[in-house]
Order: C-alpha cells, then sequence, then structure tokens
C-alpha cells in the first residue's frame, strides 16, 4: 500500500551537507501496525516527516496507492500525525481541536458534529468536549491528539514518538490503548520510538534503523531470535557477544568446540541473549565453557549471574528464580556453562552502511 | 508563580529606592492633573477648582482641529504599520533564513537607532521639494513619515510573539488538509493577535506623541496635538494648556489599560 523507493534526504549543502537518510526502499502493507526504531539521529523522524510530507526528499519515491506522493504538499496527502508535542491547538476546545480537519476539508456541520462525538467516544473524552485543550491533563492530551488525526480517516496515521512525554504506567495503559484503536479501526499506523520494549509490544513490524539506514525489517519475534547484525542485537533486548574462530564446520571460543552449520571459516562474533546460557554442563549439541561466577544481581522475578571466561570476555546469564534459581551458586565460584547450538547465532559485526 | 528563591523587596533600601522613583516620575503628573481644574488662568496660581478649562479647550476649535489631525495620523499610521510589520515578522520567522535577512533585520530597526531628528531634517528636504512640485500640502507625508518610524514598535512584539510560537501547531494544521490561508487564519492570526494588538497600541501612542518629525514636515496652519501644545507653550501659558495635557495622559493610560485587558484575556 505505501511503497518507499529509494527515499534519501540530505540536509544542508556543499561542506555542511548531511546525509539523514541513505536510500531507504520498503513496503508497508494495508492495516499494518509499523514502527521505525532507532536511536535519536537514526534517520526514523526524517523519514516520518517525509512520508507526512513536511520535508522533501532529495531523491526516491513514495507511492501511496500507487500514486507518487513525494511532492504532494502535507494538507493535500491522506496522511495525518500525532505530534511528540501532541501540538493541539490552545485557543480552540477539545471539541473544535477535533473538528479542525474535516473544517479546513470543507466539510458540512451535518458531517463534522457526528463524526467529532464519535471520535471522542471512541477515545473516552466525550465528556470534555467543550474544555480548552490546555487544561487537560497529558494522557488526555494525547487521546485528543489521536482523535483530531483519526477523525478525517487518514489512510495512515503516523505516530511520532506518542508516548515518550508520558510517565511509565500511563505509558503502559496507552500502548494497549493504541493497540486496540488500530484494530477498532483497522488502519495502518507508522510508529516512531527509540524504545525497544515500546516497538516489541505493539508492532506487527519493525523497521530498525542505524545511520540513516535500515539495518532490519521483521517481526518483534524474528528481530528477537535473529538479528541481522550486531548493531540490531545489541539494540533489541540484552545480548552477550563472543568472539569465536571457525574452521572445519565448528566454532572454537577458547577451550570449547562445537559443530555449528554456516560458518564461514575465520573469526567470527557469535551472539546469545542471557536467558539462553546455561548453568551446568553436560548438555546435548551446546558449547561448553569455564567460567567464573563475578557477581549475582537479584531482579526480583529472575537473577542475573555475571560470569567472567578464562580469555577475559564477559557474559551475562538470566536465570528465573521461580524455577532454577541461583540458591546454590556463590560468588567466585567455578563453574561450568553451556551455551545451545540453538540458541547461538552468528552476527555480522558490521551495521549495514555504504 | 513558581517560588523564587530571591525577594527584591527584603534588600535593604529597596522600598526607599521605589518609592523615590515613582515620586519622581509621577508627582510632576500629579501637579499637572491637579492644576488642570484651577479656576485661575495663570499657571501654578491656585483660584479654586473649577471644568472651566476642559470646557475652554473643548470649545477651542484649533485645540480640536489638532486632536484630529492627530486621531486620523495615530490610527492610519499605527494601522499601515502593524500590517506591513505583521507581514514583515512573518517573513522573518515562518519562511528558511534567506539572504540578506540579516540586513533586512537592520533596516526594519534603524529608525530605533538612527537620532529623531536626523530622520527629521533628511526628510523635511525631500518633503519640501515634494510639496514645491506637486502642491500637495495634506496630510500624507505626516502619515507615510509616522507609518515608517512605527514599525519597528509594531514589528518587535510581533515578532517576539512569533518566535515564542510552536512552530509544531502550523505544522499540525497542514497535516490536517488546511492550506496556508486557512492556517494563518484559523491558527496563526487568532495566536499572534495579542502580539498584533500590542504592537499596534505601541505604535499609537508612538504616533500619537510624536513632536519632532511632525513639526519639522507639517505644512502651514497644520498641527498636531504635540505640535500645537508646543507653540502654545512657546505663546501664552494657560490652565488650558494643562487640561489638554491632562486628555492626553487619559487617552494613553486608557490605551494602555485596553491593550493589557486585550492581551489578558487572550491568554
Amino acid at each position: 500500500m505505501l511503497d518507499i523507493r529509494g527515499l534519501s534526504k540530505r540536509f544542508g549543502y556543499g561542506k555542511g551537507e548531511v546525509t539523514a537518510l541513505h536510500e531507504v526502499s520498503f513496503s508497508i502493507a494495508e492495516g499494518e501496525f509499523f514502527t521505525l526504531l532507532g536511536p535519536s539521529g537514526c534517520g526514523k523522524t526524517t523519514l516520518l516527516r517525509l512520508i507526512a510530507g513536511f520535508i522533501s526528499p532529495s531523491g526516491g519515491s513514495l507511492v501511496l496507492d500507487g500514486k507518487d506522493i513525494a511532492a504532494m504538499p502535507p494538507n493535500r496527502r491522506p496522511v495525518n500525525t500525532v505530534f511528540q508535542s501532541y501540538a493541539l491547538f490552545p485557543h480552540m476546545t477539545v471539541g473544535e481541536n477535533v473538528a479542525f480537519a474535516l473544517e479546513a476539508q470543507g466539510r458540512p456541520r451535518s458531517e463534522i458534529d457526528p463524526a467529532v462525538d464519535k471520535m471522542l467516544s471512541l477515545v473516552q473524552l466525550l465528556h470534555l468536549k467543550n474544555r480548552k485543550s490546555s487544561e487537560l491533563s497529558g494522557g488526555q492530551q494525547q487521546r485528543v491528539a489521536l482523535a483530531r488525526a483519526l477523525v478525517a480517516k487518514p489512510r495512515i496515521l503516523l505516530l511520532d514518538e506518542p508516548l515518550s512525554a508520558l510517565d511509565m504506567k500511563l505509558r503502559k495503559d496507552m500502548q494497549i490503548e493504541l493497540k486496540r484503536l488500530q484494530r477498532e479501526t483497522g488502519l495502518t499506523f507508522i510508529f516512531v520510538t527509540h524504545d525497544q520494549e515500546e516497538a516489541l509490544t505493539m508492532s506487527d513490524r519493525i523497521a530498525v534503523m542505524s545511520g540513516g539506514r535500515v539495518q532490519q525489517i521483521a517481526t518483534p519475534r524474528e528481530l528477537y531470535d535473529s538479528p541481522a547484525n550486531r548493531f540490531v542485537a545489541g539494540f533489541i533486548g540484552e545480548s552477550n557477544f563472543l568472539a569465536a574462530k571457525a574452521a572445519n564446520g565448528a566454532v572454537e571460543v577458547g577451550q570449547g568446540r562445537m559443530a555449528l552449520e554456516g560458518a564461514a571459516d575465520g573469526p567470527l562474533t557469535l551472539m546469545i541473549r542471557p536467558e539462553h546460557v546455561m548453568l551446568a554442563g553436560n548438555a546435548p549439541d551446546a558449547l561448553e565453557l569455564e567460567a567464573t561466577v563475578d557477581q549475582l544481581v537479584f531482579f526480583g522475578t529472575d537473577t542475573h549471574v555475571h560470569l567472567g571466561l578464562a580469555d577475559g570476555a564477559k557474559l551475562v546469564a538470566r536465570v528465573q528464580n521461580a524455577l532454577h534459581g541461583t540458591r546454590n551458586l556463590n560468588e567466585g565460584e567455578r563453574i561450568r556453562i553451556a551455551l545451545p547450538a540453538k540458541a547461538l547465532r552468528i552476527v555480522n559485526d558490521e551495521e549495514i552502511a555504504a | 508563580m513558581a517560588n523564587r528563591s530571591f525577594d527584591v523587596r527584603k534588600l535593604p533600601g529597596a522600598a526607599a529606592i521605589a518609592i523615590t522613583c515613582f515620586v519622581i516620575l509621577y508627582i510632576p503628573m500629579a501637579i499637572l492633573v491637579f492644576y488642570s481644574f484651577n479656576a485661575g488662568k495663570v499657571i501654578g496660581n491656585w483660584e479654586g477648582a473649577s471644568l472651566k478649562w476642559y470646557g475652554a479647550a473643548i470649545h477651542n476649535q484649533a485645540f480640536l482641529d489638532a486632536a484630529l489631525n492627530s486621531l486620523i495620523l495615530a490610527t492610519t499610521a499605527s494601522v499601515i504599520s502593524t500590517l506591513l510589520a505583521t507581514m514583515a515578522a512573518l517573513a522573518t520567522t515562518r519562511n528558511e533564513r534567506f539572504r540578506g535577512e540579516g540586513v533586512i533585520h537592520i533596516i526594519l530597526n534603524q529608525p530605533l537607532m538612527v537620532p529623531e531628528i536626523v530622520l527629521a531634517i533628511a526628510l523635511v528636504i525631500i518633503v519640501g521639494q515634494i510639496k514645491q512640485v506637486t502642491g500637495y500640502t495634506g496630510l500624507g507625508f505626516l502619515i507615510a513619515a509616522h507609518t515608517a518610524f512605527c514599525i519597528p514598535f509594531a514589528y518587535l512584539p510581533i515578532r517576539a510573539r512569533l518566535e515564542g510560537m510552536d512552530l509544531s501547531l502550523e505544522t499540525a494544521a497542514a497535516d490536517l488538509y488546511a492550506s496556508r490561508f486557512y492556517t494563518f487564519r484559523r491558527v496563526t492570526l487568532p495566536l499572534l493577535s495579542p502580539g498584533i494588538l500590542s504592537g499596534f497600541m505601541l505604535a499609537f501612542v508612538i504616533s500619537l506623541d510624536d513632536l519632532v518629525i511632525s513639526d519639522f514636515l507639517k505644512s502651514p496652519g497644520q498641527d498636531t496635538l504635540p505640535t500645537y501644545l508646543m507653540g502654545e507653550l512657546k505663546r501664552n501659558l494657560t490652565s488650558e494648556i494643562y487640561a489638554i495635557s491632562s486628555l492626553l495622559l487619559l487617552l494613553s493610560v486608557l490605551i494602555v489599560a485596553g491593550s493589557w485587558v486585550a492581551t489578558r484575556k487572550k491568554d
């Protein structure tokens, strides 16, 4: 439905030129909850602003329903935005804010009034219709901003870090609320965030961005289980990285050795999530290593076991307290650990660049 | 109100300094207003309370002509300069920076820096020539000159307001299908109006008060309130001048109060 083809954006010119987006290409499907995830400066907000039309691309095309909209001004695009600062009109009431898009389109009053009421009920704010937007709490403003952006039934709703100004508890509630709204309206959402947890819990698919490039596009599960490179692995969830050497279909880490398919001969980096590190030897199909327990950190539901390997490398294992517990472990103790082959990933050290 | 850690009222001597300043500023005005109710003709010689000089002023055709001129002049000049200043402020805050923007800033604000007498002398030479050639001696010259030096006074509060406004509001309007004009009418203008109003009031008062340029540029027989008062002051110093000055003071106070009320309401 939305095809982004070779889209790029450069700011400034001459020596001061900065490329914020390097020829990004991907497609977003109808009704998808699509997230652009990355650290600040990765180009996610630039991409969002390009889709909204607030800035024009330096190259590439933006095809919505078969039409290139790259040169179209924002007020002609069937795309609406929920801004990070909400940007509610402070001189208007809640109802007037929500009515704005329909009024700007010149729709008749008989159509506007019921649409506004319906939208306000959807975000459970009908009772505040005549309040000034400046008199609302952060969470309420957030919902007005949503209603205002949804009322004209855009083809795509863009959300620019809309939850970042809310406190933790409200944020969790709004995550569920957003997902519910998206299901009920069946709309395509493009959500920008730097919060990986937010991205994982809400999205159908996530594009992880860094340095103005898309590093990987996948479902939350695929991203977590099979990150494309070290950047993605490090950005999503917690990861352990181990320097290894491959030779003759096997990998070696220190004294440990294990058969692993698909490993090209030479040095490589292995990745394993902390919850897959087993604090016991003699596991089948696993890389067995000797380690020292450096530190035990209690987290309530689980305990993080910080481990040191013989060659100085560090690993963290996460143990669920309800299942195993770590009562029989002591700091300074030498133990054997096992890294199961099915949980080990060979990751590319290089992120996608030039 | 946020807690200020520093209370100026507790500084030693603060009260004394404040009171001295207020006395120096306002005692002369209080005396002026007081003597405007004097029944006697000679200034400073109290002969009992009376409204007679106000009555005399209202029936003084020369004063009424000067007052009318001043009102026409101040209204026209402040309306035009506010319009121009609004456009200039929008151009310098809402567009991408353009080459020469700094120069435009300086040119807009130069009437604040250049001594008024210099501007008056420069204008009187040109205006004198134009008067000779065209034979036109109406208020037009004064309106043009007042508009010019009122622009920076209108420009500064409008620009300050625009700079304080959240740019994302206009972006949001554009996102919500509003054309540029619709955005201006529904979002920019309503939010800007307190700034426009205070710019207008300031320009109005500055124009109403101007003596130097008006005196240099006025045609024979033409007077504004300040030039009329100046002339009267030189010829015959009577309590009527006090009455007229008090009326002028009242008008200024009303304008300032009006602007304050209007700005408060908007916020």
